[in-house]
């Protein structure tokens, strides 16, 4: 039965083929031809249909089309550029905020990268590997973070080993693409001609070649190859992939491939099947989730130890200032003080030793003496308020004696016997006290009745003691000045000072004292008046000393005149005092002898 | 961009790699000849304003058995087989080669008479000559050494080679 159906199929057309033969015949080009006009009317009506059809089927139009319409475009591009302004002007606007935005974040992420690898473990460790790996840390990191990425990829005429066309995800290394694809086809024949031929008599084929993170995938075909160089494990899709480029090339390409004179020209438009292949997958590592958790540690990090030194200055200049303050204490003076820390303070001070002790100073403001590292030198301090302090300290010995400060100037008032008087003077004159600048001892009597239980000797001595202080007083005149000035009146003030007390002692010692007050002059001038001049200055001198409560009749006054001896003559415009004395028992001797 | 296969031939020693390293400046290392038989290295010239592109396969020559890699003739544009003028029996091992190639490719041949800056111990017969000019498009004496007639020698083949290409063109 089969076979008669068979049959009965087969003849009807083989029917028709006789008829056709029989209308048309030899005649058949009358067929093509009527068709041959109509044929723009056929096309038009299913061009499109036919398009969408191809497309669907095995997608070869899109590749037909793409270079059509990147010449199409260049070609507006160079010739009537004018027309495709106006169509991409209301584009650009967006299209440069797009490109922007995406240049920001891209920029983000690399530098957030570019930290995560400099600064991490991992990325320190990854740099030691590739620097062990002779490999550069660039393509060490890709390895690490992708599964794998092609890097570059080949078409190579299989004949000649020549190069046809080739893309690389970065322009590094282009340069030696021909040469590798020479080199590689070379490896290839060595590998298929060195090895057996398998069953079907082919010749063995390289298919990959593999190090530890780097991988060349081969594609052979009849006429040419594709070979992917990779980083990472390269999974079945890439192969996949790759073969169906090598097909697709295979397909458009099959006249130039098989008329490949050397020229590469006609294999430009390979590239956009070749950039298919330029795959790559990321590792997986929750991405989407992950904080830059370093860079925050990093700023927070910072952000501590900012406050940390902001709040440790402030502290540090607050404790400056406060212990500044120790300077306004009298007898005090910081050299220099220096804050280091909270608890590493240095501090360089003088202090004038009756002033206040410096750490009983620190504890009365509540400083921690521990922290602090004092230098201390002393010195004499002439501040009012240690003067009064000494003071205060030298006149408690003297109980007798009160003291008042009028301004800077201390003055004394009570009776004191002379040598106590001496002391006193001599105390506070060690301790800054001079009656030129801030002592006066006017109301200061001297009394004798302790002078009674001082020795003999003792008031010999002070007695021969102010006779030469007395002698060594003198008064300067100006020239032909006969007056006296307040300043004589002070060193008067002294020598009636001197003489009152010599004439206590006197009386002790049983001496008879007399004041001698001797004038003389310049030689400039009559020898007459200078004489006359001398009178004068030394009887204004005795009546000054007499107002002060000197008595009259225990002074004598002489006029030297003009002193010639060369050295002085010119300039002896002097008051000069000496003091007379006789002891009385001396004197009481002398007459008994001479009796 | 044109780019032409070239394969350099010859006995061992007559300068086929010293002759391409004249030429040169590759990126692989000879260890790469020894062990596969075979360098690629690469020049570009420059010719009636075209560039093109030679990729020198350097064949390692063997004298034992007169043979080599014929596998590396495949889809070759010219060869050139190179004798040494000092061993008159590199030319009789260069012949062989010739003939040997000539049986796996049908490319234009040139003969590089090498180490022309040595006193030479042969000579063509004018008749040899004239029997050899059959056998190769063209003939040089050519020095590693010092360069002679290398630059010529690659820049005249590059010329052949696009003068065969543009006649093709014109019978096709």
């Amino acid at each position: 039965m089969a076979t008669d159906t068979t049959k009965e199929q087969s003849e009807p057309s083989q029917q028709i083929k006789q008829v056709r033969n029989i209308i048309l015949g030899e005649q058949n080009h009358l067929v093509t031809e009527s068709i041959k006009k109509e044929a723009r009317t056929i096309v038009t009506d299913v061009v499109t249909e036919a398009l969408h059809d191809r497309q669907k089927q095995d997608s070869s139009v899109n590749r037909i089309l793409q270079p059509l319409i990147e010449d199409s475009v260049q070609d507006s591009v160079t010739h009537n550029s004018e027309r495709l302004i106006t169509s991409l002007y209301p584009l650009v606007g967006s299209l440069v905020r797009k490109s922007v935005a995406a240049f920001l974040s891209d920029f983000i992420e690399k530098t957030n990268q570019l930290l995560e690898n400099s600064l991490t473990i991992t990325g320190l460790k990854w740099r030691l590997k590739a620097w062990q790996s002779g490999v550069s840390f660039a393509q060490y990191a890709a390895s690490q973070t992708f599964v794998y990425r092609v890097e570059h990829v080949f078409l190579i005429h299989r004949e000649t080993g020549l190069l046809l066309n080739e893309i690389a995800l970065t322009e590094h290394g282009k340069s030696d693409a021909d040469m590798v694809s020479s080199m590689l086809s070379a490896i290839n024949d060595f590998v298929g001609d060195s090895f057996l031929a398998n069953d079907e008599g082919q010749k063995e084929q390289l298919q990959n070649v593999r190090t530890d993170n780097f991988n060349l995938l081969i594609k052979p075909g009849p006429s040419a190859l594709v070979v992917a160089a990779v980083i990472g494990n390269p999974p079945q899709q890439l192969s996949n992939q790759l073969q169906v480029t090598l097909e697709n090339i295979h397909h458009l390409y099959v006249d130039e491939l098989n008329n490949f004179d050397g020229d590469d020209q006609h294999f430009t438009n390979a590239e956009n099947l070749l950039r298919d292949c330029l795959l790559s997958e990321h590792k997986e590592e929750n991405d989407n989730e992950r904080k830059p958790w370093l860079a925050i540690g990093v700023l927070f990090i910072v952000f501590i130890y900012a406050g940390f030194q902001i709040f440790n200055w402030s502290r540090s200049q607050q404790l400056h200032d406060e212990l500044i303050q120790l300077e306004n204490e009298p007898g005090i003076i910081i050299r220099k003080l220096t804050v280091n820390n909270i608890d590493e303070i240095e501090i360089d001070v003088l202090r004038d030793p009756s002033a206040i002790v410096i750490t009983q100073w620190l504890e009365n403001h509540d400083f921690n003496i521990e922290n602090i590292s004092i230098l201390e030198r002393n010195y004499h301090s002439l501040s009012p308020q240690i003067l009064s302090l000494r003071a205060e300290k030298i006149l408690s010995t003297f109980p007798k004696v009160s003291s008042t400060w009028q301004g800077n100037t201390l003055s004394l008032a009570g009776k004191l016997s002379a040598i106590n008087s001496e002391q006193l003077l001599s105390k506070l004159a060690v301790a800054g006290f001079s009656e030129e600048l801030n002592l006066n001892t006017e109301n200061l009597q001297l009394i004798s009745s302790q002078a009674i239980t001082t020795s003999k000797q003792i008031k010999q001595q002070i007695f021969e003691d102010l006779i030469s202080r007395v002698s060594s007083t003198q008064l300067n005149f100006p020239v032909a000045g006969e007056k006296i000035t307040t300043k004589m009146q002070v060193s008067l003030a002294h020598v009636f000072q001197y003489i009152h007390q010599l004439e206590l002692l006197a009386d002790e010692l049983e001496i008879d004292i007399g004041l001698l007050v001797i004038g003389c002059s310049d030689n400039t001038g009559s020898k007459t008046a200078n004489k006359a001049l001398s009178v004068k200055r030394a009887s204004n001198t005795a009546q000054a000393l007499i107002n002060k409560g000197l008595s009259k009749d225990k002074i004598f006054t002489a006029g030297l005149g003009q002193i010639d001896i060369k050295a002085i003559k010119n300039t002896a415009r002097k008051v000069m005092f000496n003091v007379i004395y006789i002891n009385k028992p001396d004197i009481d001797n002398i007459e008994q002898s001479t009796q | 961009m044109i780019q032409k296969k070239i394969c350099l031939l010859g006995a061992s020693s007559v300068g086929k790699t010293s002759l391409v390293k004249q030429f040169v400046e590759g990126i692989f290392s000879e260890k790469y000849q020894t062990t596969i038989g075979v360098k690629v290295d690469k020049k570009a010239l420059i010719v009636d304003d075209e560039k093109i592109n030679f990729m020198l396969w350097d064949i390692e020559g063997n004298d034992r058995y007169n043979v080599f890699e014929e596998r590396y003739l495949r889809g070759a544009a010219g060869l050139i087989i190179v004798v040494d003028q000092t061993r008159a029996s590199s030319l009789i091992e260069g012949l062989d080669i010739h003939t040997l190639a000539k049986q796996v490719t049908s490319c234009p041949a040139i003969l590089a008479i090498n180490k022309s800056d040595l006193p030479s111990t042969w000579h063509l017969s004018s008749q040899e000559q004239e029997a050899y000019n059959d056998l190769f498009s063209l003939q040089f004496n050519t020095s590693a050494k010092t360069g002679a007639q290398v630059e010529n020698m690659f820049l005249a083949l590059a010329e052949l080679l696009l003068k065969d290409k543009r006649n093709d063109v014109t019978t096709k």
